[in-house]
């Protein structure tokens, strides 16, 4: 067995001969510009502008930024570069190894960089754009606020992403998570967005221990935090983790990327630490749409990503990701099915779909993970800001019963288009964007041995995911028009009319009214009917102007051209992965089964393999599945997997047929399953926006639909597992730190008090007792001259 | 056994045998103690600084015997500056004491009292 | 200390001038035996005094002796400094004082230092005790009528008397305790003698051989490089230069020697230059502060200020109507 301080040597050795090949200085841009962008708005704060002048210059900002990316792309050739900024922080307490802690703001530039930030800097120029027009109402201080967050959040993703170590990445993630807090927070005025602002940053912290405590260790056992030196440092590993030999990886390498996969769980909402998403929603929906759906939250998937080669090292580290990812998946759509709040909905199924893409990093295609990543970030932003234009449209009303035939408004249609476009996309339906990243995942499921249960769970879960995405849009979208305004943002206009109609004031996401619903009562709002037209004549809609039409009509075209990159073939040449030029990047980069991840290591890829079994299905041979190690060397992770399980390396079968071959129509059937049972249950024959058939399932399924629709009384479970027993050892120790700790204290500082108070009286001012205390001492001095030289 | 060393050990003039340093220290001792207990019981200001001045004789009466007992004149010439301070001394305190006249019409030393802790 | 006085003596006589001190003291009521304790506290003095005296060899078994004018003056010394700090009358505790003085300046003539006792009389009975008496003149309160020779209850009451008195003795007893025990193997002072002074005066000697005729006309006497004269201390000769250049030695006159006030001159300003100027610039300093703290401060309240004002202006319209 290697020591730790040999395989210490024979990485720095490997990192020596490596050379740092220089990248771009020109994407020093991406993150600098989004800075300028704080700069200004923060000015425009202080000056007092009280126009849309900051979010142009935000927008500007950040298309420069995309520009830059763009162009980085173009001229990139798929190797790994390193754009030097300027020194961060360079310690060293000593020659050897591991006593030198360099951490340069240095941006590592690999396609997986790229890729990320093309959508995020992409997603962010657009959602600015929309947010421009979503926030006028507020145009002022709290205008350049909102936007000056967006562009400190900008940075810090791209600090996260872009950063060369790890001190970077975790600037960054606590830049992001500070930018969340910021904008949950932002109507700060609103106690329930406030508690929601605190709790998605205590709830990222317990995450962020886990990160922490990874990147220590990662330190700690491979003396440097710079990527290119761990994954250098780890290869020895890899190589043993090849031969099956986990027991002599040390345990403490094992335990990293457990750490780091904590840190991921909690930014990207997974099982245990998903509650903030939801609440997260209290934002203003742009920040929902770019922090809470496309970017901030694929943190975690990317963090996974990037530092792939160190899951590897560790027998557990992969199957508790797909496991976490599988199970957070599952209970997400079940709770997404049983609301009624839209913006809850889609809270609900990103974290559904954030548990897709752990999964599939856990089932061994981080190809086709982040392939997810990409195709969710354009249709969960494009569903987001849709949701966004209703709310912002109909005075922040989100209920699905209070709202109908939305699609059919006049001056609604892009919206209409927008929500469609993006249901499509979430359902799974075929050939849409959406549908090829998920097969993706779903058949690798199935193809990785032992993984065959997640499999199954994300079939079930992309059904679901079917019916609660297509039940918003058929009640929401389409069907008989009716509307009633919400009370969040125009209170003015809603009083004025709300009052003389004698309507209900429904607040916007009236959880108890919801619930009341939810347990068969007939609807308060049943006679309300006709208030279809009534609404109308005192509450008038106002349709989205430019700008968010613009932004839902790009993200519309963008999300349905991203199926097309399923059939573009990888930009860099060589390559080998199946599914697309996405795929393709990311097997460019650390995130690649086969580390190192030099994209011309021979044979081994296990994209290749994927290529083998595409073609071998496509022939149709002998209608077997063929091995999936067919080709090449053998591939490490299967055996490594297999290794875990106790099972036998062989390839995955969906009924003795090829997982990549059938899923494209199993998914293709279980959606259209789901989407016709929306159909069936919230579309056809529905009259009114409140009633729909699926009313008449509620005493079917008994009890389960209000526990879901209670969130599986999760977050109470929290509060009595952990809030009720930290407040209760808190009174405790409140107590005992008043009596016991202060007491001390106290006496402590009574002392002094009461020598002081002793001895007072004579300091009397008076100068005659200063003189006799004088004559005295020196009586007593003398006197003890005297006893002491006595002889 | 300490030896007394006696002024007339250390070659003073045979008539002045008898009398010690011993004596002078004790005259100024006692003259130092007379102004110290007068400084502590005396409340009119004047006096008090009058008693200061007492004191001083007494540390130089004692510094001119020291300064015989050794031959070194040096004991001398600090009595010069003992008077130099006494003067400097009387007059800062007389002019304290005019000014605090002025404000309180009284003497009493127990009148200041501000600095009581 | 048993060489220099039986302690018993000591502690005695202590313990008896506290009682005597203490009965000295002022009261407030009046009714304190002032010439009482006076005699006691004298008594203990004259004790003590007497048990040194005794010890050191008989009192008055010597016809003319310093030593009776040192009792004297120390027994004057004493007496007039209990007087100043028991009686009641600020001006008669300074005269006192100036007895006192005076007391110390025989007991400093005794010790053969005739510079600093009369320095002493002329600059603190002159000088310092002048000024006390003119501060005691300016800062008495103006007697009223029924009362003329009233005492201000301050003068008359002592303050804590007893807890002074004891603490007093106490040091005292402690401080001559330890006094007459000496101190220790003193390491023997060098005995200068005054008279190689002489060499640094060759002015004085040249005046002195002038005065008595010995220095032919013409003749110096001679320096070596320092300045100094140089003087033969054994055969008590001089040289000097004749007025045709020869040398030769001549003998000081007999009564040629260096005085008191040229032994601390010399000290003062060769060993001392420092000090001196310090202590120039202390009493410029106490000069200044002087003045500045006994300066007139006249506050004008507001009516006194419009009154001013209003006078100020009257000269002035009266100047204007005078000279138009």
């Amino acid at each position: 067995m290697l020591t730790s301080d040999s395989l210490l040597t024979l990485g720095a050795a490997t990192a020596a001969k490596a050379p740092i090949i220089a990248g771009d200085p020109l994407a020093l841009l991406i993150p600098a510009m989004p800075i300028l962008g704080v700069i200004i708005c923060t000015l425009c704060g202080i000056f007092g502008v009280r126009n849309k002048l900051p979010a142009f210059a935000t927008v500007l900002c950040l298309a420069v930024s995309f520009a830059v990316t763009a162009k980085l792309f173009m001229g990139h050739d798929g190797g790994v570069s390193i754009a030097t900024g300027f020194e961060w922080m360079s310690l060293a307490w000593g020659e050897g190894q591991g006593q030198r802690l360099v951490a340069d703001f240095s941006l590592y530039l690999d396609s997986l960089t790229i890729l990320w930030m093309l959508f995020v800097t992409g997603l962010a120029t657009l959602i600015a754009l929309y947010a421009s027009e979503y926030m006028s109402h507020d145009v002022g201080l709290g205008y350049c606020r909102f936007f000056a967050a967006f562009n400190l959040f900008v940075f810090s993703m791209a600090c996260l992403v872009m950063g060369d170590n790890m001190l970077l990445l975790f600037l960054g993630w606590e830049g992001v998570g500070l930018c969340s807090y910021l904008l949950i927070g932002y109507f700060y005025k609103k106690p329930s967005a406030v508690a929601a602002a605190k709790k998605a940053f205590i709830m990222n912290r317990i995450g962020d221990v886990g990160l922490i405590l990874g990147v220590m260790l990662t330190f700690v056992h491979f003396g440097s935090i710079e990527y290119r030196e761990i994954f250098a440092a780890c290869q020895p590993y890899i190589d043993l983790a090849k031969a099956g030999k986990f027991n002599e990886i040390p345990a403490i390498v094992q335990l990293i990327p457990i750490l780091l996969a904590v840190g991921a769980f909690g930014k990207s909402a997974q099982l245990p630490l998903y509650v903030w998403l939801p609440d997260a929603m209290e934002g203003p929906t742009p920040v929902s749409a770019l922090i809470h759906a496309a970017t901030m939250v694929t943190a975690g998937v990317y963090l996974v990503a990037r530092t792939y080669p160190l899951f590897l090292l560790s027998e557990y580290a992969l199957p508790i990701v797909a496991w976490t990812g599988a199970l957070t998946a599952l209970v997400a759509a079940t709770i997404g099915m049983a609301q009624f709040d839209i913006k809850r909905i889609m809270a609900y199924s990103t974290v559904s779909q954030l548990g897709y893409m752990f999964a599939g990093l856990g089932v061994l295609t981080s190809t086709g993970a982040a392939f997810h990543v990409v195709t969710h970030a354009f249709f969960k932003a494009l569903l987001f800001l849709s949701c966004g234009a209703i709310m912002h449209g109909f005075a922040g009303q989100l209920d699905l019963r209070k709202l109908s035939g939305v699609g059919f408004m006049k001056g609604w249609g892009v919206v209409g288009l927008g929500m469609f476009v993006g249901c499509m996309n979430l359902a799974g339906f075929p050939f849409t964007a959406g549908y090829f990243s998920k097969d993706m995942i779903l058949a690798e499921a199935f193809v990785t041995p032992g993984m065959a249960p997640i499999g199954w769970i994300l079939l079930l879960t992309a059904g679901m995911t079917a019916y609660y995405t297509f039940r918003v849009f058929f009640r929401v979208v389409v069907g008989p028009m009716h509307y009633e305004p919400g009370d969040e943002l125009h209170h003015a206009e809603d009083d004025s009319h709300g009052h003389g109609h004698g309507h209900h004031d429904a607040p916007a996401a009236d959880a108890a009214h919801a619930s009341d619903a939810a347990h068969g009562h007939s609807h308060t709002h049943d006679d309300h009917a006709h208030h279809e037209h009534g609404h109308g004549a005192h509450f008038h809609p106002h349709a989205p102007g430019w700008a968010i039409n613009t932004v839902l009509a790009t993200l519309s075209v963008l999300s349905i051209a991203a199926a097309g990159l399923y059939f573009v073939k990888s930009p860099y040449a060589g390559g080998h992965a199946h599914g697309g030029a996405v795929p393709g990047m990311v097997e460019r980069s650390s995130a690649a089964f086969e580390t190192p991840f030099s994209h011309h290591g021979a044979g081994g890829a296990g994209g290749e393999s994927h290529d083998t079994i595409k073609e071998g299905g496509h022939e149709g041979a002998d209608g077997k599945a063929p091995t999936h190690a067919a080709a090449g060397a053998p591939s490490f992770v299967p055996t490594a997997i297999a290794k875990a399980h106790g099972a036998e390396a062989h390839a995955g079968s969906f009924f003795g047929y090829d997982p990549h071959k059938a899923m494209y129509y199993v998914s293709g059937v279980v959606g259209f399953v789901g989407i016709f049972i929306a159909f069936i249950l919230h579309y056809a024959g529905r009259r009114t926006a409140a009633t729909a058939r699926a009313d008449a399932l509620l005493p079917a399924v008994g009890p389960l639909a209000g526990w879901a629709q209670n969130k599986w009384y999760v977050d109470e479970f929290y509060d009595f597992l952990i809030r009720k027993p930290l407040w209760f050892f808190s009174n405790v120790f409140y107590i005992f730190d008043k009596l016991v700790i202060d007491g001390l204290v106290r006496l402590v500082g009574g002392i002094p008090r009461f020598i002081g108070a002793m001895v007072r009286p004579t300091q009397s001012g008076e100068l005659h007792g200063y003189a006799a205390g004088m004559a005295a001492g020196v009586a007593v001095l003398l006197f003890l001259v005297f006893i002491l030289t006595m002889r | 056994m300490i030896e007394t060393v006696t002024l007339a050990q250390a070659g003073f003039p045979a008539a002045m045998h008898q009398i010690t340093l011993a004596h002078y220290l004790f005259i100024s001792g006692a003259m130092f103690m007379l102004g110290l207990i007068g400084f502590l019981t005396r409340r009119n200001l004047i006096i008090t600084f009058l008693c200061t001045e007492l004191m001083f004789q007494a540390a130089g009466l004692a510094l001119v015997a020291f300064s015989r007992f050794h031959m070194n004149m040096t004991g001398q010439s600090f009595v010069i500056f003992i008077v130099t301070v006494a003067a400097a001394e009387a007059a800062m305190a007389l002019a304290l004491v005019v000014l605090l006249f002025r404000k309180r019409e009284s003497l009493d030393a127990a009148e200041w009292q501000e600095m009581k802790g | 200390m048993d060489q220099v006085i039986n302690p018993l003596a000591l502690y005695g006589a202590c313990a008896l001038g506290a009682i005597g001190v203490l009965l000295a003291l002022p009261r407030r009521d009046g009714k304190n035996p002032q010439i009482l304790g006076a005699v006691i506290a004298s008594l203990a003095g004259g004790i003590v005094l007497l048990a040194m005296g005794l010890k050191a060899g008989g009192l008055f078994g010597v016809g003319y002796s310093p030593s009776v004018y040192f009792y004297v003056f120390a027994l004057m010394a004493l007496g007039a400094s209990l007087r100043v700090i028991t009686h009641p009358r600020p001006v008669y505790a300074a005269l006192y004082f100036v007895l006192s003085i005076l007391a110390t300046a025989g007991l400093f003539l005794i010790l053969s230092a005739e510079f600093m006792a009369f320095a002493l009389v002329i600059v603190y009975a002159g000088a310092i005790l002048i000024t006390y008496l003119f501060v005691i003149m300016l800062a008495t309160q103006a007697p009223t009528e029924d009362l003329e020779n009233a005492l201000t209850e301050y003068d008359t009451a002592a303050r804590e008397p007893v807890i002074a008195t004891a603490s007093g003795f106490v040091l005292l007893a402690v401080l001559t305790t330890l006094m007459f025990r000496g101190v220790g193997e003193l390491p023997k002072a060098p005995t200068i003698n005054g008279q190689s002074l002489l060499a640094e005066m060759p002015r004085k000697i040249e005046a002195a051989l002038l005065a008595s005729g010995k220095l032919p006309t013409g003749a110096k006497v001679t320096f070596n490089s320092d300045g100094d004269a140089k003087v033969d201390f054994e055969k008590r000769t001089v040289e000097i230069k004749t007025a045709d250049g020869q040398l030769q030695a001549v003998e000081l006159p007999a009564d040629l020697s260096v005085t008191n006030t040229e032994m601390v001159g010399f000290n003062l300003l060769r060993d001392h230059p420092g000090s001196i100027e310090i202590a120039g610039v202390i009493l410029l300093m106490a000069m200044l502060g002087a003045v500045v703290l006994s300066r007139k401060q006249v506050q004008l309240d507001e009516d006194a200020k419009e009154r001013h004002a209003k006078l100020l202006s009257a000269e002035f319209t009266q100047g204007a109507e005078t000279n138009p």
